[in-house]
């Protein structure tokens, strides 16, 4: 099994400690953490090593959904970002899914069980990230309510 | 839901209580597990020792500032259940917590509050450790005081409806 490199991105260092925590127990994979303090910081962080992202949205300097952005212009449309935040209404859930281009919304408190539902798919039986190559992405909406 | 101007109001309108009062119960029940009451406010109630966790919801026109009172046993217990083991009550971490925690809760009240026409983002949460603290504020807007329990944990919510700048 090879590490995979996440970057895990939230202003809180307890929720960036929370997030590895929930990943290190579920055991899709052997991670290895970059961890970023806001988006800004992210983007300073971001390198081609990067195979998944969470990310949290109400940060300073730059938002969770800015950088969701700024690294899809970027054309990094293959990296899975997961957005895990408290913002919990429609109306954001949305924007992160389509104008952010997040593919996957987990709100806080997350359970085990809510992050194993929202990244289970990302990874292969052999810890790697699948490649999802023959799956139409989903963004709609309603994908992103039913990991809330 | 129409907000009348600040100055006419002589307390935050029910259903946004009732959907701040409804955020907390589901927040808190989510994130330490047990079952929580609303217990009417007192008067006499102790200057606090504990962490203050400031945070609001606003729009271009107001604001709704949730001032959340954690008595230091309590935010212990906080820590305990949310990242597994007890952080110092002095620590960077401990601040780092309750303003997450601020933060959660603001995520679920704009959400909620949301519903009854009070549309609104949140903002960065805040904290502050202190000891004989108690809550004011200035121009004396409308004003609601709110007591959680439950098994292990006890806290104060304030509430406060005000004019956006």
């Amino acid at each position: 099994m090879s590490k995979i490199r996440a970057l895990v991105v939230d202003d809180s260092k307890i929720m960036r400690s929370a997030v590895k925590r929930a990943l290190n127990n579920l055991m899709l994979a052997d991670f290895e953490y970059v961890e970023a303090k806001d988006g800004e910081d992210a983007l300073n962080k971001f390198n081609e090593d990067i195979e998944i992202m969470f990310v949290d949205w109400n940060m300073p300097n730059m938002t969770g959904v800015e950088f969701a952005q700024a690294i899809r212009e970027q054309g990094n449309d293959h990296i899975p970002i997961i957005m895990v935040t408290a913002e919990k209404s429609m109306g954001k859930v949305d924007k992160a899914l389509n104008e952010g281009g997040a593919n996957e919304y987990v709100t806080k408190p997350f359970t085990a069980d809510k992050m194993h539902k929202a990244i289970s798919d990302y990874f292969d039986e052999e810890g790697n990230i699948a490649s999802g190559d023959d799956e139409e992405e989903d963004k709609s909406f309603f994908k992103g309510i039913l990991n809330s | 839901m129409k907000i009348a101007e600040i100055e006419e109001l002589e307390q935050i309108p029910e259903e946004l209580v009732e959907k701040v009062e409804e955020s907390v119960l589901n927040t808190f029940g989510s994130i330490i597990g047990e079952e929580l009451e609303y217990i009417e406010y007192e008067n006499g109630d102790k200057p606090l020792n504990g962490i203050i966790g400031n945070i609001a919801v606003f729009n271009t026109d107001h604001t709704l500032s949730l001032m959340l009172a954690i008595p230091k046993d309590t935010a212990l217990y906080f820590s305990k259940v949310f990242i597994g083991m007890e952080l110092p009550f002095e620590s960077d971490d401990m601040g780092d917590l309750v303003g997450e925690v601020s933060n959660i809760l603001a995520g679920d009240v704009a959400a909620n509050v949301e519903k009854v026409g009070f549309r609104g983002q949140s903002s960065l949460p805040t904290a502050t450790r202190g000891s004989d603290l108690t809550l004011f504020m200035p121009n004396k807007p409308p004003t609601k005081k709110m007591k959680f329990k439950s098994e292990n944990t006890e806290f104060l919510l304030t509430m406060v409806l005000s004019e956006s700048n």
